[in-house]
């Protein structure tokens, strides 16, 4: 084995040597820099695959002394790691600078290898003045780099960072100087030993030390120097930065912190903090893509240094954490920096610039994942750990702060990735694309993918994952390339497969379970099945779809908590690409996406304090927690809500589910919001007996009241017909939510069986709906009008959707509203309860109006050819109304099962079933017998009504004139536009959008706060370098107080 | 003697602070840095004396075996040789920059570059 | 406004630093670390008689790396960063006096260097007192005779081989001797003679020579920068 020694012989070694080779011959030169580091890495690999296989720490002496005589260096399995990481990180860095190297000459890659050697002798090293030599090493080199691609901009930053970190430099200086005064060593592992702190001199040398390595981090508010660094120097220089020499300097704190005593865990702990929340603040005002991965960059070191804070807390997992988090970061921002050379563009609108290489979008897509902490990426792991740990410590101010913070970061990442999938422009901007430049990005992709996978393995909680799926929809994002039925026919068959696996054994064993299951299994299938009516590739489209039903599907099947939110936040990814392919859909997509993150965080927090109540992550355990009862199951219900589009956390819906594709949208609404109600269905079997619940249930029963009332009033109002489906689906889960709330047996079969139907007939009226749009081209119904002629197979399906929809005999709507008035009487809850019945006969109102505008009265002119919707879109909707007809007809097929699993949780008042004649407390119901006298009357009525019709005078197109005038708004001449305008003006109030505009309030709020505290970077480099004093004279200020 | 260096030394370095973080000429506020850097010197020799000490130097004078008695520490006298060449690698590179950025905007006043902020 | 809560934060800093000042009572003795390389038996396995060079050379060598490698990127950035340009530069005619001392100084200067650095393990001084004072008859004669061209070819291959020479005989420490930089790779000598110390001098005059390159490359950067105004 090579003795890690030789990293600098290597390294200075060639460096030297360049001297000799000709100016022009500069190919040759980065040649020999890239083998040189090339093997360096090797030696790091080699000495990382020894120790991981069990060799023991090594220490190398120099001079033929041994320390704290002579300068020591360490090779172990950290030093091992973490130089893998700068030499990996070196070697593609360099690959990807190759042709701005080439351009500044041989002195640059000189630099540039010295720079990487600097870094690793950073790490190795044990002594600390040698620490000081090679940071200014490090130092030095940085500030060549960063003139590396010489402009205006970068040689100021270049001296900002100098003038920075010449202060930093000396005080660091001064510390170790005294630290050796009070100590008699240089050694780390000696004044670690000597332990100095004790002295009143002795803790301001270690203070000295401590606050320079710190501020080397960048803490918030000194770094505005970083900032400018990040913004002005070559992104393959920033991206060197932000991933080696932030990790080198993180280990350097981790290495210097054993001369500390216990005080500074609490520092380091609120100086990260700060950083992490006020850079995360401040980039969502940021526009431009470096200092906006600045801001990231610096925030995510924050992170890691509050981590490092919390090492009491976090003990031998202190190590997992830190590395995930740090591994995610290294891996996701060099990339993302990488990136930022090739787009070249530097405002993060012109993004969109990926769009011509659909590949590098993907790896922004990943690269963003993976900072904000989603499965399957390391950071995911990490960032579990620190919450469960934090929570069963009782650090709620830093878990809350922690999320606030990843929440901040997530505004402006996926208002950035909004822009770069989204962003109109007639002609894409231009992309700067090198084969050397493509290699580094690409490789880092893969590589934090596999990175995930390894992390995952590390996991006991996760060992039951089945992985089959994500590999699948790895191999269908390889045929991306094929035509779109080809991978509709795949997508099809795999979700057979996965289906025919994992239903029957649920239908034995958990009908609950069973119920969601064919929900989400069957009605992926047949919403698939629409996708034949598509041509060409559709790319990109398949991978996000099977994403979001994998992660409904591990949902259904997790057994404890990390399971359960590993496929929450997988499904959240993949219905956010779904909703974001839709057209005007770059602010829904942002919306939904936060509301989904927000909500995440609250499912997380939960299931942290539910570890904290019970120590195990076991999902049944919920039904244990004994304290914390209130605020655990207040955080889950807030989280799953956001999902159900609860008013108040609704306003991402309508937009995102009109603006989706025609199959997305029954995607996204029958199916994906009952992920929701799988939650709270959840909670509620586990948590709902106690006292404390019963009362939030209470409030969430008038919440599911409202929601249910002001969905429906606000669909009665719009003129969009797919915008009026999606109220419809906001008020239909208030009354499954008013249904769950009430915690009883009727309440919960009411809204297992509301969520049936829903599932039926939002199904059928958004895959319908989206039919005709796609024929007719606008969403707008006063565009459209008598319809029927052409789309006889359209008005059939949404006549029945709308009757099983409305609740009247005699399709399964009926059975759910008489569920729910006799759960409703069974409760007690009448005032809410005619909240409920009032909207009730509010949705008579949106739905006639949907039928009637679309395809009643005057046909269009424009549309007097149009076909019937296509027969894709047909044969879903046809299927799924046999299944109506059938859960119409046999209620008892699904509720008796479904009874028979709530009298478990929830045995008082249970229906009791005499074949198909329901019994409940207050009457009686037979779905069957209602089928057949309804159909007996139906059948006469349209009898009578086709004998009458046959007497009846056509009027004509052009039976109507307008006095040769053309009106001003057309669409005002439509007899259903604005046809509610009385009601609106009684009840317009109701709907008016408060909600809305607190929401944006609260972003104006966090805008301006975010705009006024920036202020502080003033641009003056003088100024960071006050700060740069400031922060340290506070940090001994508050450690003295 | 050593008193009135580090006490010197520390005085040299508050200068070269307020230098850094007062004056508005580029050239100054590297002078600033030198004076840090020189205070930090002379608290690093300062350090380094021991009480009736001579140079750590052995020959007819101060022989092998008594050199432990008779010499100051020679080890912040290596360090303060280190850091003196990287205060010069510092100071002839910031010597580059403001040169550059003259050239830019032809003013050394820092506060005319601000093209960086927020 | 400004200048207040700045002069605020260095009184501030001065407080923070005052524990420092007041807590120092210099050294009665020796401490630890200095007292054991005076020790006579660790005296004599570096055997070099200035303990100062033989901290920088062989217990601090690694540091001393550093310090080469620090002012082989400062004139390496320099060299990228100031390119030159072409374009005259109306420079004064200098006096004769200024230009026949210069002759005569540069000779004596550039021994004198070589003799600091040569010597730097028996007498005051090492390769970067000595290299300085070569970098010095260099200004001198950049600023006599500015027109005449400086051979920076030379000066590069100068610093490559010293480099590597240093370089090399540190990684013979760690593959023949006891470690990285173990001067007792070559024999240690008598001590006090001018062949003594083993590798120290040998590196030392590198490092002169190293350090003299650099710097008078530097100054010619800088020299050259300024002819295109």
């Amino acid at each position: 084995m090579i003795s890690p020694i030789h990293i600098i012989t290597i390294g200075l070694g060639v460096a030297f040597a360049l001297g000799f080779v000709n100016k022009k011959a500069k190919n040759f030169s980065a040649t020999i820099m890239l083998v040189a580091i090339g093997l360096m890495g090797a030696i790091s690999v080699a000495w990382l695959t020894a120790l991981l296989q069990g060799a023991e720490t090594v220490q190398i002496f120099t001079a033929g002394f041994k320390p704290p005589y002579s300068i020591n260096l360490m090779m172990g399995i950290h030093e091992a790691f973490l130089t893998t990481l700068i030499n990996v990180a070196g070697l593609l860095g360099g690959l990807y600078l190759l042709q701005s190297l080439k351009n500044a000459g041989n002195h640059a890659i000189m630099v540039f290898l010295v720079f990487i050697m600097g870094l690793n002798v950073i790490i190795m090293t044990r002594d600390a003045f040698n620490l000081f030599v090679f940071m200014e090493v490090v130092s030095i080199a940085t500030a060549g780099l960063i003139i590396l691609t010489e402009t205006g901009k970068s040689i100021q930053a270049g001296f900002k960072y100098m003038l920075a970190t010449g202060i930093i430099a000396g005080i660091l200086l001064l510390g170790i100087i005294f630290a050796y005064y009070f100590s008699g060593t240089l050694n780390i592992d000696s004044l670690a030993e000597a332990n100095i702190t004790t002295l009143k001199g002795g803790s301001v040398a270690v203070l000295m030390i401590l606050v320079s390595i710190i501020l080397e981090l960048k803490p918030f508010p000194a770094n505005g120097w970083a900032l400018d660094v990040y913004e002005a120097s070559n992104p393959g220089i920033s991206a060197m930065l932000s991933a080696a020499s932030a990790t080198a300097l993180y280990f350097v704190l981790f290495k210097v912190l054993a001369i500390a005593n216990e005080n500074w865990y609490h520092i380091l702990t609120v100086a990260g903090m700060l950083t992490f929340i006020g850079s995360n603040l401040l980039g969502i005002k940021q526009n431009k893509a470096r200092r906006l991965l600045g801001y990231s960059s610096v925030g995510q070191m924050g992170l890691l240094m509050a981590i490092l804070g919390l090492k009491p807390i976090l003990g031998d997992k202190l190590e997992f954490i830190a590395a995930t988090i740090l591994v995610s970061h290294y891996l996701a921002k060099a990339g993302l920096f990488w990136l930022a050379g090739i787009v070249e563009n530097d405002n993060i609108k012109n993004w969109s610039a990926l769009r011509r290489k659909p590949i590098l979008l993907v790896l922004f897509g990943t690269f963003l994942f993976v900072l904000i902490g989603f499965p399957p990426f390391p950071s995911f792991y990490g960032k579990w750990e620190l919450i469960m740990q934090l929570s069963s410590n009782q650090h709620y101010y830093v878990l809350a702060l922690i999320l606030l913070g990843s929440f901040l970061e997530g505004i402006y990442l996926f208002r950035w990735l909004g822009y770069a999938i989204k962003m109109d422009f007639e002609t894409l901007p231009e992309l700067n694309i090198n084969w050397n430049k493509i290699i580094p990005p690409v490789l880092f992709g893969v590589l934090v993918y596999v990175a995930g996978y390894f992390t995952s393995a590390l996991v006991p909680e996760l060992s039951a994952l089945n992985y089959i799926p994500l590999l699948f929809i790895a191999g269908i994002y390889f045929i991306d390339s094929l035509p779109a039925y080809i991978k509709n026919t795949v997508a099809i068959i795999g979700m057979s497969i996965y289906g025919y696996q994992i239903l029957p054994p649920l239908y034995e064993n958990d009908m609950l379970r069973f119920i969601f299951a064919a929900i989400f299994i069957g009605g992926g299938i047949l919403t698939l099945t629409a996708g034949y009516a598509y041509k060409g590739k559709r790319s990109g489209f398949y991978p996000v779809a099977l994403l979001m039903y994998a992660g409904l599907a591990y949902i259904i099947q997790a057994t404890n908590t990390l399971e359960f939110f590993f496929g929450w936040e997988l499904m959240t990814a993949g219905s956010y690409f779904l909703i974001i392919r839709g057209k005007k859909s770059m602010p829904h997509g942002l919306s939904y996406m936060l509301f989904s993150i927000a909500g995440a965080y609250a499912i997380l927090a939960g299931f942290g304090l539910s570890f904290a109540g019970t120590g195990t992550y076991n999902l049944s355990s919920l039904a244990g927690i004994s304290s914390n009862i209130t605020i655990i199951f207040s955080l889950l219900a807030i989280g799953f809500m956001t999902k159900t589009a609860s008013l108040g956390l609704h306003i991402w819906l309508p937009g995102a589910h009109a603006e989706a594709e025609s199959d997305v949208s029954p995607m996204v609404s029958a199916i994906l919001l009952k992920a929701g109600v799988f939650g709270l269905l959840l909670l509620i079997i586990n948590m709902g007996h106690n006292t404390e619940t019963a009362q939030i249930g209470y409030i969430l029963g008038w919440l599911g009241a409202l929601t249910a009332l002001v969905g429906n009033l606000a669909a009665a109002f719009q003129e969009d017909a797919k915008r009026l489906l999606a109220y419809s689906s906001i008020a239909q889960l208030g009354y499954i939510l008013f249904a769950l709330a009430m915690m009883s047996h009727l309440g919960l079969l009411t809204a297992m069986y509301y969520s049936i139907n829903h599932f039926l007939y939002k199904a059928i009226l958004f895959l319908t709906i989206g039919a005709v749009v796609m024929r007719v081209g606008t969403h707008m119904m006063y565009k459209m009008g008598g319809l029927i002629k052409n789309m006889p197979l359209a008005f059939i399906a949404v006549l029945i959707g709308i009757i099983a929809l409305s609740g009247v005999p005699p399709l399964s709507g009926f059975g759910g509203k008489w569920l729910l008035y006799n759960a409703i009487l069974a409760k007690g809850w009448y005032l809410q309860g005619a909240m409920v019945l009032f909207s009730g006969i509010i949705a008579f109102l949106y739905l006639f109006k949907l039928i009637y505008s679309v395809f009643l009265g005057q046909m269009k002119d424009n549309l007097r050819h149009v076909k019937d919707i296509s027969i894709w879109f047909a044969i879903p909707v046809y299927i799924l109304i046999i299944g109506i007809m059938i859960i119409s007809a046999k209620p008892e097929w699904v509720l008796q099962p479904l009874g028979d699993m709530i009298s478990q949780w929830y045995p008082n008042a249970a229906l009791a079933w005499n074949g198909g004649l329901a019994t409940g407390p207050y009457g009686y119901w037979n779905g069957n017998g209602i089928m057949i006298t309804v159909g007996i009357m139906f059948v006469s009525l349209a009898t009578w009504l086709w004998m009458m019709s046959r007497k009846a005078v056509q009027v004509k197109q052009f039976n109507i004139v307008y006095s040769a005038e053309a009106p001003q708004r057309p669409e005002t001449t439509h007899i259903s536009y604005n046809i509610y305008a009385g009601y609106n003006k009684a009840l317009g109030w109701i709907v008016a959008p408060k909600i809305t505009a607190f929401w944006d309030t609260m972003t104006e709020w966090i805008h301006s706060l975010a705009q006024y505290v920036r202020q502080l970077y003033s641009g003056n480099g003088q100024l960071y370098a006050i700060y740069v004093l400031a922060y340290i004279v506070v940090v001994y200020f508050t450690m003295i107080f | 003697m050593e008193y009135i260096a580090l006490g010197t030394g520390m005085l040299v370095i508050l200068a070269g602070l307020w230098a850094i973080m007062t004056r508005k000429n580029l050239i100054r506020i590297i002078i600033g840095f030198s004076l840090f850097d020189t205070g930090i010197h002379l608290v690093l020799v300062a350090i380094s004396y021991v009480k009736g000490g001579t140079a750590p130097i052995l020959d007819s004078t101060v022989c092998i075996q008594d050199a432990a008695q008779r010499i100051v520490d020679p080890v912040p006298q290596a360090l303060v040789l280190t850091a003196i060449v990287i205060g010069l690698g510092v100071t002839a590179l910031m010597l580059a920059f403001a040169m550059k950025m003259h050239k830019e905007k032809g003013t050394l006043d820092i506060r005319s570059f601000k093209d960086l902020k927020w | 406004m400004k200048n207040i809560f700045t002069l605020m934060i260095l009184v501030a800093f001065g407080i923070m630093i005052y524990p420092l000042v007041n807590s120092f009572k210099g050294n009665d003795k020796l401490p630890e670390l200095g007292n054991y390389y005076a020790q006579p038996e660790n005296v004599t396995k570096v055997n070099s008689a200035n303990l100062v060079t033989a901290v920088v050379v062989t217990y601090r060598g690694l540091d001393t790396l550093g310090e080469v490698s620090i002012l082989f990127l400062t004139a390496a950035i320099i060299a990228f960063f100031l390119k030159k340009q072409t374009g005259k530069h109306e420079v004064r005619e200098n006096s004769e006096i200024f230009t026949t001392a210069a002759k005569v100084l540069f000779p004596l200067m550039i021994i004198l260097g070589v003799y600091i650095f040569m010597n730097g393990h028996l007498t005051p001084g090492g390769g970067f007192q000595g290299g300085a004072v070569i970098a010095s008859a260099v200004i001198l004669m950049l600023l006599a005779f500015p027109e005449v061209p400086v051979n920076q070819k030379l000066l590069s291959y100068m610093e490559s081989i010293s480099g590597i020479v240093f370089v090399g005989l540190a990684a013979l420490g760690a593959l023949i001797g006891f470690g990285y930089l173990d001067n007792a790779i070559l024999p240690l000598g008598t001590f006090g003679k001018f062949l003594s110390a083993g590798a120290v001098p040998i590196i030392y005059s590198f490092v002169g020579l190293k350090v003299g390159a650099e710097l008078s490359n530097i100054l010619v950067e800088f020299k050259s920068v300024q002819s295109n105004e």
